[in-house]
């Protein structure tokens, strides 16, 4: 039971990152990437939302008609976006104005939905908050992960810190749209190369 | 009965009621916070207008006690009437309502003082850009013609082009250029393109546009105008004492 535990923990991490296993939430993680500390507020909110949806989801899983579930569903996870917006506005103005309308958009975002849909509507709600808490970090850990080489590359800085010589020029490109597209590609890349997991025929 | 439409329609109401419940909840717990800091960051949009540093020397930024510091020792307020061109005693520009501002008919000053003279102004610009309003302020020294800095705090342009009018480099380009030409008020231009292409011996009315946001500079342009017209009125006067 405690491996399984750890498992609905540990496996979204790599083995089934909603990411680049299962190149969910794509739209976000590319564009909030630019800089560590957007990143890094972007992935607590989605995480936190995705933990308390499972959570809901799963409490309401015996009474919810399976007519109107998706739309149950959304209501759910947009009463708790909307509530992470309003407080990162009320306490992180700054950031919550450079995230605009990403932290709306977690309302769309396929990873919160798809835990609700495919694991919170069977499970428990222990089991399904360790899911969404599961799945929310390992979307943070690629969004930390592109976002680090998007700044160190890009402005040789990490979370505003100075890590590369002064005179050093940033790449342009890394902070532009393309940049996340190569950065998230080759973490795919790298991250299959270790698992050995390939998609074939 | 659970699969009945009642039971459905009970439940989706009960669902609502729910949710509705937590945003009212949530809304009025942070309103006063929120608030707070929107009436902060209108402050320092004013203040990096005016080109106050608005970190301190190690970088960081400065803290709100110190902004309200120097906001109160330096920066007033008055309201002008559009039509004459006069100040309206003892009106605020919080006193102002969004009507009001909208209408352009009551247009808030912000003054920078030194030793109790007005030295420079700054006053809000907004209007349309592509897809949204833009909202800013430009503040002018004390010859009423230099422009001292601009900043666009609040849009829905495009991130990367459009969104580009609130980076350092696009507002930079704003100071030490002029409004007045020959003591006429000259239109301001964000180009299509760049200044040292179209005018090889510079001009000092005209700013680089951004690439891929040709119509959001065409959007400045007119409302960086149509506002700049307004508060000349009054800005002659002074000019004139």
């Amino acid at each position: 039971m405690a491996d399984n535990l750890k498992k609905t923990v540990v496996d979204p991490l790599s083995e089934n990152n909603p990411i680049t296993i299962q190149i969910l939430g794509i739209c976000s993680a590319l564009a909030v990437t630019v800089k560590m500390d957007t990143a890094v507020v972007m992935a607590l909110a989605l995480t936190t939302v995705v933990a308390g949806s499972n959570v809901a989801i799963s409490m309401l899983r015996r009474f919810i008609p399976g007519r109107i579930r998706m739309i149950v569903e959304v209501a759910v996870i947009s009463t708790l976006v909307i509530v992470a917006d309003q407080v990162l506005k009320a306490y992180l103005y700054d950031i919550s104005r450079q995230l605009s309308v990403f932290v709306g958009l977690i309302i769309t975002n396929c990873i919160v939905m798809g835990r609700a849909e495919a694991y919170a509507l069977q499970n428990p709600p222990g089991l399904s908050f360790l899911d969404g808490l599961g799945n929310g970090l390992g979307y943070s850990l690629i969004l930390i992960l592109v976002a680090s080489m998007r700044e160190i590359l890009g402005a040789g800085t990490w979370l505003g810190w100075r890590v590369l010589p002064q005179g050093y020029v940033g790449n342009g490109m890394a902070l532009l749209a393309p940049g996340a597209f190569f950065a998230l590609g080759l973490i795919i890349w790298i991250q299959r190369m270790m698992t050995k997991k390939f998609e074939t025929e | 009965m659970r699969k009945g439409d009642s039971y459905t329609l009970v439940f989706a109401a009960i669902v609502c009621v729910a949710c509705s419940l937590t945003l009212s909840v949530t809304s009025a717990l942070l309103r006063e916070k929120q608030e707070e800091q929107s009436e902060l960051d209108r402050r320092l949009n004013i203040m990096k207008a005016f080109g106050v540093p608005i970190r301190d020397d190690s970088g960081r930024k400065l803290s709100v006690r110190e902004v309200n510091r120097i906001f109160d020792e330096h920066i007033r307020d008055v309201v002008l009437d559009a039509a004459t061109g006069l100040v309206i005693p003892d009106l605020r520009a919080n006193d102002l309502s969004h009507a009001d501002i909208a209408s352009r008919a009551r247009l808030p000053l912000y003054e920078w003082t030194e030793g109790g003279e007005p030295v420079k102004f700054a006053f809000p610009v907004s209007g349309k850009g592509l897809w949204s309003t833009i909202y800013g302020y430009m503040a002018l020294d004390r010859d009423l013609n230099t422009i001292l800095g601009v900043t666009f705090y609040r849009h829905g342009e495009t991130p990367g082009l459009g969104g580009e009018i609130s980076t350092d480099w696009f507002q930079a380009q704003f100071r030490g250029k002029k409004i007045l030409d020959d003591g006429m008020l000259q239109p301001f231009e964000v180009l299509k393109g760049k200044v040292a292409d179209r005018y090889p011996a510079g001009n000092e009315h005209a700013v680089d546009g951004i690439s891929g946001a040709t119509l959001t500079g065409k959007g400045i342009n007119q409302f960086l105008n149509r506002d700049l017209q307004l508060y000349e009125k009054y800005f002659a006067q002074i000019r004139d004492n």
